[in-house]
């Protein structure tokens, strides 16, 4: 991972606290320490065990130099990584089964723009669950709709897709144990 | 290694020296683990783990927190000590410590015992973590079989060692069974189980690895903790993580989680009691006590029955200041964190968990 400027041992070991951090507490923002932060998370989780889609071709080559690449269609894959909106629908992707939801799929968008809090340049979105106190309000740089079809693909508890927003440096979660509401 | 000099001198070389071709000169067992590590450790990487272990570890321990309670599968690594022996709580560990960690091992409450002391020394030598024994300064606790009588807060992560993964497996010995259970949060067979308890018992008598619900969704094993730790699992500041290496299952609690007991209306979950007890050693009446041996024995043998805490550090500190609060070190008032202290804000609660209204009438 030294092609993307990651070190493989402690920058992926501070990316994978901030990704604790962040699951943990869903719709709070947590610094990966390495920009940008969805390289730094692919580089933390991917190998030749997780099926990835992913249209970012520095990442795929660095992941392919190593052969830590499983590349597979969308709706197939375990792990999706996406700049913006996605021309796949994450309604469609895997959501693991009643025995084993741990198999439904982890997708991590790169976003311009992630805060906890309303934002009105931005989507803000309420989540309710594990991890937060009440109520907790994220917005990110990402269409209503595009959060619209989240919320659905979440809506099959336990079974669903766990979602990871980056922008820059920073990482936000929204795990599908959490309620969505776009606001 | 201690009698290793005193072999020589016999004229019999020890033999465990001779194979290996490392002859120390130690005197004691701690210069002779002080002279061989590093030496055996060059090669290996950060952590102990590969990264390749880890990234397994580490996407477990992910989907673990994103659906608390469900027990992920991983693939538990051989460690350099036998299955069963928290295996599981060092992959979490090494997988979770970076170099500016603070890292606390407890076993049954205690620092100093041999399991503790090994595997805190692991991390210490493999991936270079300051090691303590005061809860309060841990970044990562990996524990056996107990949750610090200190509050954890949001910056802390407990991982717990636990034996075994399935709160229902004491009703069917079936794995595939108990997944579609879980599959379908068919819990049934766990409520006979503890009405039948209640019918022999008159109140439910679960000792350890009480099974409590998740979020309201699935059955979890909390690990042979104690009945007393089993509430300061619910709504907590802190993060914890479940590992098991034998059965190759991680599970989680996120932070501000609901953690429910099983019970029923008419028999609540109760509490360990320790009626007119405290710590003879530090006088503390609101942790964890463990009945010691006194040199005639134990009460049943003829001697005085002794109680002192169960988690060291605390008792430590609370023998330099024996009003010393189990939140001493947050800076926010009214902290819930398992049974309440008798007597102090929230000695309400402890009283009704203790006396509750399942059992004295049974």
């Amino acid at each position: 991972m030294r092609a993307l400027g990651i070190d493989p041992v402690h920058d992926t070991q501070t990316a994978f606290r901030a990704l604790c951090d962040a699951t943990s507490r869903p719709g709070t923002v947590a610094d990966v320490g390495s920009s940008p932060a969805d390289h730094a998370i692919l580089a933390t989780l991917v190998d030749h065990e997780v099926r990835t889609w992913t249209d970012d071709g520095e990442l795929r080559s660095a992941l392919e130099s190593q052969g830590r690449f499983d590349p597979i269609e969308p709706a197939e894959a375990d792990l999706l990584h996406t700049h913006g909106q996605p021309d796949w629908d994450v309604r469609e992707c895997s959501h693991g089964s009643l025995v084993e939801p741990s198999e439904g799929a982890t997708v991590v968008y790169r976003v311009d723009g992630l805060e906890t809090g309303p934002d009105s340049a931005l989507t803000t979105v309420e989540l309710i669950g594990p991890g937060v106190d009440g109520t907790r309000r994220l917005s990110a740089d990402l269409p209503a709709s595009e959060l619209e079809r989240l919320r659905e693909a979440q809506s099959t508890y336990p079974r669903g897709v766990d979602a990871y927003l980056t922008s820059g440096e920073y990482v936000a979660a929204i795990p599908r144990s959490n309620d969505l509401e776009v606001v | 290694m201690t009698d290793a000099g005193a072999d020589a001198a016999d004229g019999t070389e020890p033999a465990a020296a001779a194979e290996s071709g490392t002859q120390i000169s130690a005197t004691s067992v701690a210069d002779a683990v002080d002279d061989l590590s590093g030496e055996g450790l060059s090669g290996y990487n950060y952590a102990y783990l590969d990264e390749h272990t880890k990234r397994e570890v580490r996407r477990a321990i992910l989907k673990g927190i994103a659906i608390p309670g469900h027990q992920v599968p991983f693939a538990s690594r051989p460690m350099p000590l036998a299955r069963g022996w928290g295996t599981g709580g060092i992959q979490a560990s090494l997988s979770l410590l970076g170099p500016d960690d603070a890292f606390k091992v407890i076993d049954q409450g205690s620092d100093e015992s041999v399991n503790a002391a090994n595997v805190r020394r692991l991390a210490e030598t493999t991936a270079e973590v300051e090691t303590t024994t005061d809860t309060t300064e841990a970044d990562v606790i990996q524990t056996r079989h107990r949750i610090p009588e200190e509050v954890l807060d949001e910056d802390q992560i407990l991982v717990l060692q636990v034996p075994i993964t399935d709160a229902l497996r004491k009703v069917d010995s079936s794995d595939a069974a108990n997944r579609r259970r879980h599959a379908h949060a068919n819990y049934g067979k766990m409520w006979v189980h503890l009405y039948e308890n209640v019918v022999e018992w008159g109140e439910i008598q679960i000792a350890a690895r009480y099974p409590a619900m998740v979020a309201g969704r699935y059955l979890m094993d909390p690990s042979p903790i104690p009945r007393w730790d089993l509430p300061k699992l619910d709504d907590a500041d802190n993060l914890f993580v479940f590992a098991a290496g034998r059965e190759a299952r991680i599970y989680a609690v996120p932070p501000h989680t609901d953690v429910e007991p099983l019970a029923f209306e008419d028999k609540s979950f109760q509490v360990e009691r320790f009626p007119d007890q405290s710590c003879h050693s530090c006088g503390s009446t609101d942790t964890y006590l463990t009945e010691i041996e006194t040199e005639e024995g134990t009460e049943s043998d003829g001697g005085d029955r002794l109680y002192v805490c169960n988690d060291t550090s605390f008792c430590l500190k609370r023998q330099d200041d024996p009003g010393l609060a189990k939140d001493h070190h947050l800076d926010r008032e009214g902290v819930d964190w398992g049974p309440g202290t008798p007597g102090g804000p929230a000695g309400a609660d402890r009283d009704e968990l203790a006396e509750g209204d399942g059992g004295d009438d049974a």
